[in-house]
């Protein structure tokens, strides 16, 4: 109802003898009124929704945009590597521990403990087992305080140990007699053979477990253990995996065959990872050995493969570090500790002031013992990027040529104080010449340098599968089963496409090594060029029309075009860039005439002409935007400037265009995002060469980074169209880092102008 | 004798004269023959009904016409005896000789420093900026409230303070005539008063001609009044001019009487 206050109404009280007026001087009046006023509310409903649409719709593109690119610029790659960095890392560190001239190293463990029974000062490890046949004269050392026995070393406290598998599945246990008793007899008669092969006996709580597992395999409910004889079994058995299982698995093969076993076992030697490939994958293997626990892709290719792997702990493998039963100072070490007397320190006192100030003499298993490789994974858990320099020089010169050595030496030498591949006088006779190398001046390469070579040139990562961000958060145990099936020797990594080798990388032909440094500075350089030719002359050119120019036809005419050359496709930007910068202007545009180029080989498509082009492109943006922003500036900030005696160019600098600046500035930001988002005219000027070389000049040949983009999204390997997405976020980095810049300024200036 | 050399005006002089001025704005005539003197240090009101082209005088008397692209004029200025529309004379001196507040307020968007200090320096001012300017806010009686935020935007004043401004920055350019657009029509009654008390201060050093729609504003402080009204074709012509006291106790023309009576207009 149409309720008015009247005079006397007081707020809460309703008004007495309110009588709505019969007519309303030709407005609606009575029950017309309500049904009036909710039609137009109604309308304005029915808008209100549609502009919520539109942003809604808005904002979903956006958001499916950022999707696809941030999808597409991080997730799972699976990397094969011509050297597996774990691997350089680890044979580096036993070449290293072996070079010591003070490291015995022997593949007779006995050799190793004779040599630490009589020397107080020596250090050692070897097999458990060795350490308890001889314990009356070797003394173990505790590691991180915790001592190796059964209940340290099952429970995974004692650092230098690991448990020992075999796996098979209910089904073969069930169609393979054979492999079920052996299993069982296993399970039975491990713990008595176990010492003598040189491993740690499960407690019997663990073996229990196991033989539980057997139990329900084989559908059986009793207490107590249910033995299996050999007695009579026949039948074929085919046994792969870990050496270090080999070993227990033989034993207890001997075992089963001298109880009764009729059948052919094979029992093969060929690690635990290929161990694995041989029973999930290939599914040729009946029981598979192990030294660690099966990994998700492994057993996510097993179980796609109808074998469901059963585990059971046969043992448990431990490292001993020991000393000799005379040493009085060692007897609990950390594994920092460790890690020092097996690699930098000489003398005990360097690791500890406490001990004796004397050699440590060293007794290590020889380099191609499994024990040697456990310890140094274990103790030394060092990432390729965690070496030091010299170390990564090491392995650079252990793999390249020594030609390429020289070439890179020659670029830029390695350490500031030594020479790697040339003599000092083959250096200073080099450094001597009229065009000296560009390693005589530069300084030498840094950790990262030499870094970035090793992968290059040593590791050669190749990524022979990439997967998105999506499929890698939700489906990767499926893509760890497909790793594991079908690239046998690749790593499955999380990688971010953009990082800061990306960023500062040249264009390459391989997606592991190419980057976006070429095409991010030819967009700087090119983007430089744009705003410092178009910006002046839109901005000179907004106010010649705005404050000078007077109404007449011609004026009107270049008012019009101006106006519709903002409207015309950019490629006719880049035909006319083509034909006037590029080929009029070659002598200008290549630098020749400028003596930045040889004449002869002069070529206009540079990063000036691409400039040029672009300002050309955004130049109608500009102007239109700044006269609006002119235009409007109040006259009275003219009036009052020019009734104080100022000049009309006086008013104009002080007043109009400070007041206008922010207006100017928006319509720049805006054209200057467009130019840098511009593709089609810089390919037809020339950015569609694949170049290496970082621009340095506006004479340069350049790309920029849609260029780029473009670029990466044409070619067919997956690979690159991750690059290109990441590229796109580094120029939307670039895009808003520019717009930010233009915003600050453009608000610095508002607020200085009112 | 050349306009520069003309020495300034003493009191009770004549400061400025229209001769016979017509003022086109592209074929449309506002004024029409105009011929009226000003005296120097008096206050002299220009009223009359909307449209009746004072404020084209008004505007003539410093050539702000200029200003407006279709805008020409016949007839002359007389600026100490000489032209200021003759073809050697640069309307940037008249400007700063004869300075003009506007209707609104409109000072620039600068700190209330600069405000004042601009005409000075764009002028080539030789002496002490920094003086000029106070003494330039003390006469439009503003220091008191301002000398404590100088540096502020002169936005940040109020409308009464922000047109005090504007008189202060045209006194601090030295200007010997003050042209006055109806300065307080956008003012508060008590600002409107402030700013003619101001105005009465002023008149000790400089001419002032005001264009105002408040007849006793006209009649309190003004010592002049032109009367304008406008023809069938509505281009303004003077109808009277005379002392204020006598204009409005005993005006000569009957429209004259008509309109300060309030029974036009």
């Amino acid at each position: 109802m149409n309720k008015q206050p009247k005079p006397g109404f007081k707020p809460g009280e309703e008004p007495l003898n309110y009588q709505p007026p019969e007519a309303h001087f030709g407005y609606a009046s009575g029950p017309e009124v309500q049904t009036q006023i909710s039609r137009r509310q109604r309308r304005g409903r029915i808008m209100y929704l549609a502009l919520a649409s539109a942003t809604i719709v808005a904002i979903l593109a956006l958001t499916a945009l950022l999707y696809t690119i941030v999808n597409t610029s991080f997730g799972l790659v699976a990397i094969e590597y011509e050297n597996e960095p774990d691997k350089l890392v680890l044979d580096l560190q036993k070449e290293v521990l072996l070079g010591d001239e003070e490291t015995v190293s022997s593949e007779d463990d006995n050799e190793l403990v004779a040599g630490i029974i009589d020397d107080p000062y020596a250090v050692g490890f070897f097999g458990y087992s060795y350490y308890q046949n001889n314990r009356d004269n070797l003394r173990i050392v505790s590691i991180d305080n915790v001592e190796a026995n059964a209940g340290t070393v099952e429970s995974g406290e004692y650092s230098l140990a690991r448990p020992l598998f075999i796996y098979s599945t209910q089904e073969i246990m069930a169609e393979n007699p054979a492999v079920n008793a052996f299993i069982n007899y296993f399970l039975t008669h491990v713990n008595e053979e176990i010492d003598d092969v040189g491993y740690f006996s499960l407690s019997q709580e663990r073996l229990g477990e196991a033989q539980d597992l057997w139990k329900s395999a084989n559908e059986l409910d009793v207490p107590g253990w249910a033995v299996v004889e050999p007695d009579g079994i026949g039948g074929d058995m085919q046994m792969a995996g870990s050496s270090t299982v080999n070993p227990l698995t033989q034993r207890m093969l001997e075992g089963f065959s001298a109880g009764g076993y009729t059948g052919t076992a094979t029992n093969e030697s060929i690690g635990s990872g290929a161990g694995f490939r041989r029973f999930c994958v290939e599914a040729e293997t009946d029981i598979s050995n192990a030294s660690r626990a099966i990994k998700p892709g492994e057993f996510a290719a097993c179980r796609s493969n109808q074998r469901l792997p059963l585990e059971f702990q046969v043992g448990s493998d431990a490292i001993a570090v020991t000393v000799s039963a005379q040493n009085d100072f060692l007897t609990n070490v950390t594994t920092e500790e460790l890690r020092q007397i097996f690699t930098t320190a000489d003398n005990w006192s360097d690791v500890n002031p406490q001990w004796p100030d004397e050699k440590i003499k060293r007794w290590i298993p020889g380099a191609d013992s499994g024990t040697l490789d456990f310890f140094e994974e274990t103790v030394f858990p060092v990432e390729l990027q965690d070496l030091e320099k010299p170390l990564l020089v090491g392995i650079l010169a252990d793999h390249i040529s020594t030609g390429l050595g020289r070439r890179l030496e020659s670029e830029q030498r390695f350490f500031e104080d030594e020479l790697v591949y040339f003599t000092a006088e083959e250096w200073a006779d080099m450094c001597s010449r009229v065009e000296p190398a560009a390693g005589c001046t530069l300084p030498a390469r840094t950790q990262e340098n030499v870094l970035l070579l090793v992968e290059e040139r040593v590791v050669e990562p190749k990524y022979v599968a990439v997967w998105p961000l999506v499929d890698s958060i939700f489906r990767r145990s499926e893509i760890e089963e497909e790793v594991f099936i079908t690239y046998p020797n690749a790593e499955l990594k999380f990688h971010s496409w953009i990082n800061p080798r990306f960023l500062s990388s040249p264009q390459s032909s391989s997606p592991e090594l190419a980057g976006v440094r070429t095409a991010l500075l030819g967009s700087l350089w090119v983007i430089l060029i744009t705003i410092v030719f178009s910006f002046p002359i839109g901005v000179g050119a907004a106010i010649y029309l705005e404050e000078y120019a007077t109404d007449t036809p011609i004026n009107r005419i270049i008012q019009t075009n101006i106006n519709n050359l903002a409207g015309v496709p950019s490629i006719i930007y880049g035909m006319l860039g083509l034909a006037v910068f590029v080929r009029v202007f070659e002598p200008i545009t290549s630098g020749a005439l400028l003596g930045y180029a040889d004449p002869t080989t002069a070529n206009g498509r540079t990063i000036v002409s691409a400039g040029l082009t672009l300002g050309l492109l955004i130049l109608p943006i500009i102007i239109i935007s700044g006269q609006e922003a002119i235009r409007a500036v109040p006259n009275s900030m003219r009036q009052a400037g020019m009734a104080l005696g100022a000049t009309k160019w006086q008013t104009i600098w002080h007043h109009v265009l400070p007041s206008a600046l922010p207006g100017i500035l928006t319509g720049t930001i805006l054209a200057v995002s467009r130019a840098l988002g511009e593709t089609a005219p810089l390919v037809v000027v020339g950015a569609s060469t694949f170049i290496t070389v970082d621009p340095n000049s506006p004479f340069s040949k350049f790309t920029t980074l849609p260029a780029q983009i473009y670029q990466w999204t044409s070619r067919p390997q997956a690979e690159f169209q991750n690059l290109a997405a990441s590229a796109i976020i580094v120029l939307l980095v670039l895009l808003l880092t520019l717009n930010a810049t233009a915003i600050f300024l453009r608000n610095r200036f508002a607020r200085r102008a009112q | 004798m050349s306009l520069q050399e003309t020495p300034f005006s003493g009191n009770g002089h004549l400061a400025i004269e229209a001769k016979d001025m017509n003022v086109y704005y592209g074929d449309f005539r506002a004024v029409k023959a105009i011929s009226f003197p000003i005296v120097s240090n008096q206050i002299t009101a220009l009223i009359g009904p909307s449209g009746c082209g004072k404020s084209t005088v008004l505007r003539a008397f410093n050539r702000m016409n200029d200003l407006v692209p279709t805008s020409w004029m016949e007839g002359s200025v007389l600026f100490h005896g000489y032209n200021i529309y003759s073809e050697d004379v640069d309307p940037v001196e008249i400007r700063r000789r004869i300075g003009m507040v506007f209707q609104k307020p409109n000072p620039f968007p600068k700190s209330i420093y600069e405000n004042v200090a601009w005409g000075a320096r764009i002028n080539g001012y030789k002496g002490e900026v920094d003086e000029l300017v106070e003494e330039s806010l003390h006469q439009a009686a503003l220091w008191d409230e301002v000398k404590d935020k100088l540096n502020e935007s002169g936005y940040s004043l109020s409308g009464g303070q922000q047109q005090r401004l504007c008189i202060a920055r045209t006194l601090a350019v030295k200007p010997e005539i003050v042209l006055m657009d109806e300065p307080t029509s956008a003012l508060d009654p008590v600002s409107t008063l402030r700013i003619e008390e101001l105005i009465q201060e002023l008149k000790k050093n400089y001419t002032i001609i005001i264009v105002t729609h408040n007849m006793q504003q006209a009649g309190r402080a003004s010592d002049y009044t032109a009367f304008f009204n406008m023809d069938q074709d509505r281009a303004g012509y003077l109808v009277e001019y005379d002392n204020t006291d006598e204009l409005f106790t005993n005006p000569k023309n009957e429209l004259t009487e008509q309109y300060i009576t309030g029974r036009f207009g």
